[in-house]
This record gives C-alpha cells, sequence and structure tokens, in this order.
C-alpha cells in the first residue's frame, strides 16, 4: 500500500513539475535553514562542555552598585580573592585565576632557534593563568603534561596552533621562548606544555597561558595581596566539591565581602555584591559583560530560532495552498477511489504519504544546501560548525523526523480536506472550492506576507541603524587616522624620534601618542570627585594618557579652557582636560565655570588632586550601543602604547611605507603592525554586523520562497479563469483591464500584510534598537518604503501570470473548453 | 437482492422541499438486469447512486442483502458496499496516474487483498478482456471504448454481486456501446452478476431484463420482459 501511495505521489510530481518545484523548492530551503539554525543552535550550547568538572566549575561574577548609577555586572575579581575564597570554604575544591593581557589586542612572541632566523610573531588571545587552571579545566596535552604546568615561574602552555608557527613540526617542549606584553612586560618563558584545539567550543579561547610568577604582573598582584575592591581584573574560576549547592555557596559571600572588602570599599564609595555563574551558562549569559570572549545573547539565538521556523513555515503553506488551489485536478481522483472502496483515512494517509514523500525529496536536497552554504554561514555568523555523517549521525536523525514532522504539518491540511470530498458531487462535474477554504488560502498567503514584511522591515531598519552608527559623527576625526602599536619598551622608546621624523613628511597632517584611543577597551578608570564632596559620591571616569598632540591629531574639539599643547612647558600630569558629560555629572554647570577648578581621586590611602584645564565637545570612545559617559586625559611624555597618524588624503599606500621604513629604522627588533582607526571602531558591531546580514539573508530567503507561493497560486488562477477571460476579451475588455482583474485580488492581500505586519515590526524593531544609546528612530518612511517593496514585488510575481493570460488568444482559449 | 420503501430524495430551497427522487419503492431480485431511463433531471443518477450507497436518501428505507442499509454506520455501509458492489460510469473515471494493470487491482488494495493474490486475479481479468497487450499503458493512451473496458474490469475485479453502470455507453461511438452491452448481457447471463443500468437509449435499454421509467422523481412505468 505505502508503495502504492509512493508510485502515485510521484507520478503526481512528474505531472505537475512546475508545482512540485515551488514546493519543493521552497522546503528545500525552508529546511535547509533550519537545519542551519539548528546547528548553530547546537554549537552555541556546546560551549564548555568537554571539561569534566564542568558541573562543578563556577566563575564568580561581581556586581559593583554605586547609589545613582546603574548597577554593573562583571565576571572580575580583585587578585587575592581566589585564595581567600579557597581558604574560607571547604566546599571549594580548587580555584584559579585568569587575567587576559587586557591592555594589548596582540602580544610579540619570539623564537630564536639555533641555527636560522628569529621567528617573530603577533599573537592575539594571551592570558596568565595559575598553576591551578588545568586542575580544574580539561585540556589534551600533546606535549607535556597538565599536572603543574606553570607551577614554576615563567613557564608557558601554547596551543598546537602556535606550536607550529614557531616550530614547525619540531618538538615544542622545553624551548625557550621571548614574550613581549605591554601588560605583562618582557621575557623569557619555557615550553611546559602544548594543548589541542577542544571538540567543542570553548569561553576560553586561549592561544597561550603564561605562568602567573615571572613577569611584571607578579609584583603588581603582591602589592594587590590585601585590595579587595579595586583592581577587578581577574576571572576567577571556582571547582566545588561534587553534589555542593552553589546556590547556598552564594548566600554566603556577602559575609565574605563584609569580611575583607568592607573597609575598601567604603573608602571608595562603592558597593559589590559576589555571585557565582555556571561554567555551561557563561557563554549564553549576556548579562555579564566583558567576559573572556563575548558572550551570545539568547534573545538573539531565539530570533535566529523563529526567523528559520518561519520561513519553513513559509514553505509549509506554498504546500498547503497549491494542494488545495489545484484539488479540483485530484477531486475526480478522490472520488473514483472512494467509489472502488477506499475510506477517509485510507485517503488521508495516500494524501500525507505524498507531502512526506516531497519533504524527504526536499530533505536531502536540504542536506546538500546545507553542506554548501555551511561555509558561507560560518563566516557570517563567525563560528566554526562542521557537518559529519558520522559524528553526527544522530543529529542526521534528528533531522530526518524534522523533516518528517514537516511533511506531515504541510500535508494535513490538503489531505482533509481532499479526502472529504463527496464522491457524487466530484464525479458529477466540476468542484468549486468552497468559500471557507478560499478564505484559509487568503488568510494563509497573508500571513506568509506578513513575514516577509516583517522582515523586510527589520532588515531596513538593521541596516539603517548599521549605516547611522558608521556615518555618525563620533565628535572625533575617525577617517585616515593610522594606528601603530608600540609594544615593546625599544618602541616605546622610539616614539618622540619617531614622530618627529614622520612629521617632516608632506603626506602627515599630526601625529599624537596616547595609551588608549576610541574604540578599543579602556580599562582605566577612577572615582572623581570636586571640592566638597567625598569618594562616594565620584563619578566612574575612564581616563587616557596622551601627548601633547593627541587631541589635535584625532581633531576632539575644545569647547573651553585649552588643550595640552607644545606651548605650555608647565602642564604636568595634574592638569585635566575632560568632556562635556564629565562637567554635567560634576555638577559644574557650565564648560566655562569648570576651568581652573579642582578635581580628586582617592586610591587608598593616597588622595590625588587635578586641575581642569579644559573641556572638550562629547565624542564616542565607545561604540553606539554605549551612552557617552566622563572622560578625562592626562598629559604623559613618553611610554605611549599606541601611536596615532593622521594621514593627508591621497595615497595611503605610500604613507605606510614611509612610516614601515621608518619604524625599521628604529626598532628594528619588532615587527611592524597597524591598523585603521575607523576600522577598529567598526569592530565593536561585528554582532550587530552579523545580525543584519543573517536577516538579510534570511529576509530575501522568505520573500522568494512566498512569492513562489504568489507566483504558483497567481498562475494557477490565471489558468482556472481561462474561459472567463477568453469571454472577457472577446466582449472587448483590454488587457490592462484584464491584468487589472487578475491582479488586484493578491494587491489586496499583499496591502493587508502590510497594514497587520507594520504595527508587529514596529513594536520588534523598537525593541531592538532600544540596545543602542544613539540610534535613528522608525518613522513612516520605513513603513511607506517596506510597503512600496512589498507591492512591487508582488505585482512583478503576480502580473507577469496575469500578462501571459491576457495576452493569450481568446480564440484559443474558448475552443479548448 | 435489494429492496428500497418510499425513498425520497430532496432539496431544501428556500422553504420548499425540491424532490429529486419522490417515494420511490422498488425491488430488485438477484440476476436481474435493470434499466433505468428518463429524460434529464428525473433523477436517474440520484437513484443509482443511492442504490450504490454513494448519496444517502433523506427519507424510507434501503435493505440490501438483507441488511438495513438506512440503519448502518459509515463503516459497515462501507463494508458491505465494498464486498457487494461494483461501479461503472459514463466518463469511465479511471486514475489518469495510474496504468491499466494498477487501475484494476486498486479496488483489491482497498480490500486488502494480498499482493500475490492480486496478481493473479487481475491477470485472470486482463486475459479475460483481452487487454493483456495493455497492461502498462496509461488511460490517456487508449481509445473510449478501451478505457470503459478498463472500467469494467475494475468494477468486476472484486467479484461483485451488483453492478451499477450510469451511461455506461454514453460517451462512445454505437459499434463501442454494442460491445460494452454485450459483454454486459453476459455478464448478466453465465455470471449471475445482477446488473443496474441507467441509460438514455431505447437499445440499450433493451439488453435488460426490465425497464423502469422515472419522471420528475417518480416510477412512471416499469416493464418486465
Amino acid at each position: 500500500m505505502i508503495k502504492n501511495y509512493f508510485k502515485i505521489g510521484w507520478r503526481n510530481m512528474m505531472k505537475n513539475k512546475f508545482f512540485s518545484f515551488i514546493n519543493i523548492f521552497g522546503l528545500s530551503v525552508g529546511l535547509a535553514c533550519c537545519i542551519l539554525i539548528a546547528l548553530y543552535l547546537n554549537y552555541e550550547t556546546s560551549y564548555d562542555s568537554q571539561h569534566k568538572n564542568a558541573p562543578n566549575i563556577y566563575q564568580v561574577v561581581t556586581a559593583f552598585i554605586q547609589s545613582g548609577s546603574k548597577r554593573m555586572a562583571l565576571p572580575n575579581t580583585p587578585a587575592p580573592m581566589a585564595a581567600a575564597l579557597k581558604r574560607e570554604y571547604p566546599e571549594i575544591v580548587e580555584t584559579a585565576r585568569l587575567l587576559s593581557l587586557f591592555t594589548e589586542d596582540k602580544t610579540i612572541v619570539q623564537y630564536n632557534p639555533a641555527q636560522g632566523e628569529r621567528r617573530s610573531f603577533l599573537e592575539q588571545r594571551g592570558f596568565l593563568a595559575d598553576n591551578s587552571f588545568f586542575k580544574i579545566f580539561t585540556y589534551q596535552f600533546t606535549e607535556g603534561s597538565p599536572v603543574n604546568a606553570l607551577a614554576n615561574p615563567r613557564t608557558v602552555v601554547i596551543s598546537q596552533q602556535l606550536a607550529n608557527k614557531l616550530f614547525g613540526s619540531q618538538p615544542a617542549l622545553n624551548k625557550v621562548i621571548h614574550v613581549n606584553s605591554n601588560t605583562n612586560g618582557e621575557q623569557d618563558y619555557t615550553v611546559t606544555g602544548v594543548f589541542e584545539a577542544g571538540k567543542t567550543p570553548s569561553h576560553i579561547d586561549a592561544n597561550f597561558f603564561l605562568s602567573v610568577n615571572g613577569g611584571n604582573m607578579e609584583g603588581f598582584i603582591k602589592r594587590q595581596q590585601n585590595d579587595f575592591a579595586s583592581n577587578n581584573l581577574f576571572f576567577t574560576y571556582l571547582l566545588l566539591k561534587p553534589g555542593t549547592d552553589a546556590a547556598k555557596l552564594q548566600a554566603k559571600l556577602p559575609a565574605f565581602i563584609n569580611k575583607y572588602a568592607s573597609k575598601d570599599l567604603k573608602n571608595i564609595g562603592f558597593r559589590k555584591e559576589q555571585s557565582l555563574l555556571a561554567l555551561r551558562d557563561i557563554h549564553l549569559t549576556s548579562e555579564v559583560d566583558s567576559n573572556v570572549t563575548p558572550p551570545a545573547s539568547k534573545t538573539y539565538l531565539y530570533v535566529l530560532f523563529s526567523i528559520a521556523v518561519f520561513t519553513l513555515i513559509i514553505a509549509c503553506i506554498n504546500f498547503m495552498n497549491l494542494s488545495t488551489a489545484r484539488s479540483s485536478k485530484r477531486s475526480s481522483e478522490v472520488g473514483v477511489r472512494k467509489v472502488l472502496g477506499a475510506e477517509k483515512s485510507t485517503l488521508i494517509k495516500q494524501f500525507l504519504g505524498e507531502s512526506i514523500l516531497m519533504t524527504l525529496i526536499a530533505f536531502v536536497f536540504a542536506i546538500a544546501l546545507t553542506l554548501i552554504l555551511l561555509p558561507l554561514f560560518n563566516q557570517v555568523s563567525g563560528r566554526a560548525i562542521t557537518l559529519s555523517f558520522s559524528r553526527d549521525l544522530v543529529m542526521f536523525f534528528e533531522f530526518l523526523l524534522m523533516a518528517l514532522i514537516t511533511g506531515i504539518l504541510a500535508g494535513s491540511y490538503p489531505a482533509f480536506y481532499l479526502s472529504s470530498f463527496n464522491p457524487v458531487k466530484v464525479l458529477k462535474g466540476k468542484l468549486t472550492n468552497s468559500l471557507a477554504v478560499v478564505a484559509v488560502r487568503k488568510g494563509l498567503v497573508v500571513f506568509q506576507f506578513i513575514i516577509s514584511v516583517v522582515l523586510i522591515v527589520a532588515s531596513v531598519v538593521i541596516a539603517r541603524q548599521m549605516n547611522y552608527m558608521r556615518t555618525a559623527d563620533l565628535g572625533f576625526a575617525k577617517d585616515q587616522q593610522i594606528i601603530v602599536p608600540l609594544r615593546t619598551g625599544a618602541a616605546k622608546a622610539a616614539y618622540t624620534a619617531l614622530k618627529t621624523v614622520l612629521e617632516e613628511n608632506s603626506s602627515i597632517a599630526s601625529i599624537g601618542g596616547s595609551a588608549y584611543y576610541p574604540g578599543i577597551f579602556n580599562p582605566s578608570d577612577n572615582l572623581v570627585y570636586k571640592d566638597g564632596q567625598t569618594s562616594a559620591e565620584g563619578r566612574r571616569t575612564r581616563m587616557n594618557f596622551v601627548d601633547d598632540n593627541f587631541l589635535q591629531t584625532l581633531n576632539i574639539r575644545p569647547v573651553a579652557g585649552r588643550l595640552f599643547s607644545p606651548e605650555f612647558h608647565s602642564d604636568t600630569n595634574n592638569n585635566i582636560i575632560i568632556n562635556e558629560k564629565a562637567v554635567q555629572e560634576y555638577g559644574f554647570g557650565t564648560a566655562q565655570n569648570a576651568i581652573n577648578k579642582k578635581l580628586y581621586n582617592k586610591y587608598q590611602d593616597n588622595t590625588s588632586t587635578f586641575t581642569i584645564i579644559g573641556v572638550v565637545k562629547d565624542f564616542h570612545y565607545e561604540d553606539l550601543h554605549l551612552p557617552v559617559t566622563p572622560y578625562g586625559f592626562f598629559l604623559n611624555t613618553s611610554g605611549f602604547n599606541y601611536m596615532v597618524i593622521h594621514a593627508k588624503p591621497g595615497n595611503m599606500a605610500a604613507v605606510l611605507k614611509t612610516i614601515e621604513t621608518s619604524w625599521k629604522k628604529y626598532d628594528t627588533s619588532d615587527p611592524f603592525d597597524y591598523s585603521f582607526l575607523d576600522e577598529d571602531f567598526n569592530k565593536n558591531y561585528k554582532a550587530d554586523t552579523r545580525l543584519a546580514a543573517i536577516v538579510s539573508y534570511f529576509t530575501v530567503v522568505a520573500i522568494v520562497i512566498s512569492c513562489l507561493g504568489l507566483f504558483g497560486l497567481a498562475a494557477f488562477s490565471a489558468e482556472q479563469r481561462t474561459k472567463e477571460i477568453g469571454v472577457r476579451k472577446v466582449l472587448g475588455a483590454s488587457v490592462k483591464t484584464i491584468v487589472s482583474l487578475l491582479s488586484i485580488d493578491f494587491l489586496k492581500l499583499i496591502v493587508a500584510s502590510i497594514v497587520v505586519a507594520s504595527p508587529i515590526a514596529w513594536w520588534l524593531m523598537n525593541k531592538w534598537l532600544q540596545g543602542f544609546s544613539y540610534r535613528r528612530e522608525i518613522d513612516w518612511t520605513i513603513f511607506a518604503l517596506t510597503g512600496g517593496i512589498a507591492i512591487l514585488i508582488g505585482l512583478i510575481t503576480i502580473c507577469s501570470q496575469a500578462l501571459k493570460a491576457a495576452l493569450a488568444n481568446p480564440v484559443k482559449s474558448l475552443r479548448s473548453e | 437482492m435489494l429492496s428500497l420503501q418510499h425513498i425520497s430524495k430532496y432539496y431544501q430551497v428556500g422553504g420548499n422541499k425540491n424532490f429529486v427522487v419522490n417515494d420511490i419503492s422498488l425491488d430488485v431480485d438477484e440476476g436481474e438486469f435493470v434499466s433505468i431511463m428518463g429524460p434529464s433531471g428525473s433523477g436517474k443518477s440520484t437513484l443509482l447512486n443511492i442504490i450504490g450507497m454513494l448519496d444517502e436518501p433523506n427519507d424510507g428505507y434501503h435493505y440490501f442483502v438483507n441488511q438495513p442499509v438506512h440503519q448502518l454506520k459509515e463503516k459497515q455501509r462501507a463494508a458491505l458496499y465494498k464486498q457487494y458492489i461494483g461501479f461503472v460510469f459514463q466518463a469511465y473515471h479511471l486514475i489518469d496516474e495510474l496504468t491499466v494493470y494498477e487501475n484494476i487491482e486498486t479496488p483489491l488494495i482497498y480490500q486488502d487483498v494480498k499482493g500475490s493474490e492480486r496478481k493473479a486475479m487481475v491477470a485472470d481479468m486482463l486475459d479475460r478482456f483481452q487487454i493483456v497487450g495493455k497492461k502498462d499503458l496509461f488511460p490517456a493512451q487508449l481509445s473510449g471504448g478501451q478505457q470503459q473496458l478498463v472500467g469494467i474490469a475494475r468494477a468486476l475485479i472484486a467479484k461483485p454481486k451488483l453492478l451499477l453502470a450510469d451511461e455506461p455507453t454514453g460517451n462512445l461511438n454505437s459499434k463501442q456501446g454494442e460491445e460494452i452491452m454485450e459483454l454486459f448481457r453476459k455478464l448478466n447471463k453465465e455470471d449471475g452478476v445482477t446488473i443496474i443500468q441507467v441509460t438514455h437509449s431505447e437499445k440499450n435499454a433493451e439488453y435488460g431484463s426490465r425497464i423502469i421509467n422515472l419522471l420528475d422523481g417518480r416510477v412512471e412505468s416499469s416493464r418486465k420482459f
């Protein structure tokens, strides 16, 4: 019997190639979308699953609470926290600290082989880690052993990838490498282990781990031995005894803070709350900011999942609509079969068999499509997802199950509808679709277009916001700015000389030096307060240390007072330039009013005093997701992390060449590296860019599938009305009136969906835009544009069919009846 | 074999009942060959459909092989129908997507006959109708007469006791029609199949053993030969 169903299904499919194509294409694409998103979700939820102790590992999260400002949760703690926690609570088996080399984006790693040239690389994702790190986390070592790998000072554990880069095919163990870090200084390290990449992703995507002891941070940590309040730089991980209730332990932590940190916290004026974040939850907890790697937003995952499901639903609707629209063609078969003794249930099974056959064929295409699209998807989503038949066999069965369910869902409505025909009626003659079925079909078309219109609005809003962020006035000149990192002592020392030489170049406008530049992480912040206030009333203020030409180079404009400048040799590092936001938050009223006023900062028991010499216009040192907050510049003469070179418009390649030549002259040991300020700034929009790309791809897919469905229905409707059109033409109707006659019904549906979709889209996208402090609000033009696009696409789809029908020779169509 | 008593079928039009079949009583014995005649709209086909259980009357009693059809549930009626009744149509109503062989086989599938048995029965039927050579053709590849032959073969495959035919020769030329009628007579005489046919043609009606004339849903006359 089943063989029989499939046979009929197959023959029907081959007979109606056009409709089969629409259905199979739609279902293939819909299923492929779902499979891709399922793979993505699977990947995102598999983070940190390779660690044997995963269920018992927790990260310590610190919430900073200051009256008057927003609660801020960070995954960081001060240095002594880990050891003290272990001492205090027996349920904590082990603790480990992890510190990213936070002041640099790249670290210089060098190897000097006995023979041959020195190898020098700029490496990302370097960390300092306690020896206990490898007791808590599971890493597969290909060389050395995780036991006590980082016990000795100046030891390093490197990734297989880095080992290959440094040593080629030679063993890495016990080789000595030279690591030059902005954060940790310049030392030799002995390789004690090589680990291979985990089978599943981890939120710690380390390239190499340095021992905590042996570098500049060792001294810093020793000095912080009793400070439980400030310098929250360390990721602290706890391994709990199996069976420990993390919530109970968390409940004890306020007492811990009270015991160790209350005095210091009082001094600087904020409160702290500690909480424990389970390892497996880290990647999907976007509420905790700036983790080791950026977390994935659960909302984004939900959004992606819904879009994929909706795409599949659109394809299912095509199947339902085309099946019921064509039902008159199948009706006599239903009648005959019933006369031959078929029961309704048998017919339902037959029609379901056909839809399942169709989805199974679509499934094969979908798998092929997935394999083809996976590289593109990885590129767009920034992940490394793979699919292999042998490894993911279970998943394949799940996908197959998904396809079967899709087939049943898509086929059930047509199956029940078709099998309910009364044989006497259908065999007697023509079957006209009942009004109810036509209404359902129209409703489904409207539903499809609601989804499409919402997606179009989303794409347009996201694209506008992205464009706004890329082109917004950031308050400084972001174009033509070359950033040259000064990573080593030698490079830092060469800054002044390099600057002098390059400034003479006619294609360079200006050069400045600084600790940080807009768009990158700025870890220096202090609570700053004015006369008559205490530290508790202080405002968190980001700090930057710049030379006397940095503000001019970035064209950050003064509104009161003056900028640092070579003309004022008397400027010392007690002078400060603040932004307008700082003026407002400290409560000076006007910028002019703030000039020459004093500001204070209390650190441990020392109070520093600064004099305001200038106020600059607010500028975006962080991306437009975040509001501008108080910011202060201090004058430094040396020790800059970055040289910022403002090139005049013209030949950028030549300027870069000039800089490189001069660089090599002054600092031959460091590799020359540079980036562009605008590109660095836009890196902050990576997640948004991804979302924009994914949503626009899905929008195109959804529109294509919807339009194919519409196309099919229009074709069918035109075919069904061939006789009517013939008669009308004979009676003198023009092509124009016939085209509008055929199009108007469908256009009404599209207009209806625009009307329904607009408020939904407005609500959703408005919510999305709330995530940006600076945004381009949604206005009516978006809906006008979207409506226009939807109607245009719909018209093109329908008109081709309407035109074909209208242009047909009426003699022919009337004779064939 | 079957007995209709005071059968009526009507449609409610406004407040009036529009009778298609109006209080018809009719008995048919096993082995009869009945022809139903009458002008268009006289209720011939409706009556045939009621006899064939494809349509339900609004009033009256309907007995078939001593079972009260009007009291049976859908399932039981279907079972009764499957076992005893075969249908032949004016428009043949073969399934376009199935071959001659598969069309004939279909009723057996719905009666859950085993595959090997089906094969033997269909082969037998093809042989008997001398259409073995056409078994793999699709209906569109056959002439009208050949299609109707397949239609009859399909109606007979499950060995029904009663064959209902709704203008079986209506779409055929006179020669083809004659052949079909000869076949009906043979089935009736040699195999003892009871046949009820609806026809417009006086000549075809005379193949039967009784002619019933309908007018406006009522039996106008009935004559036996």
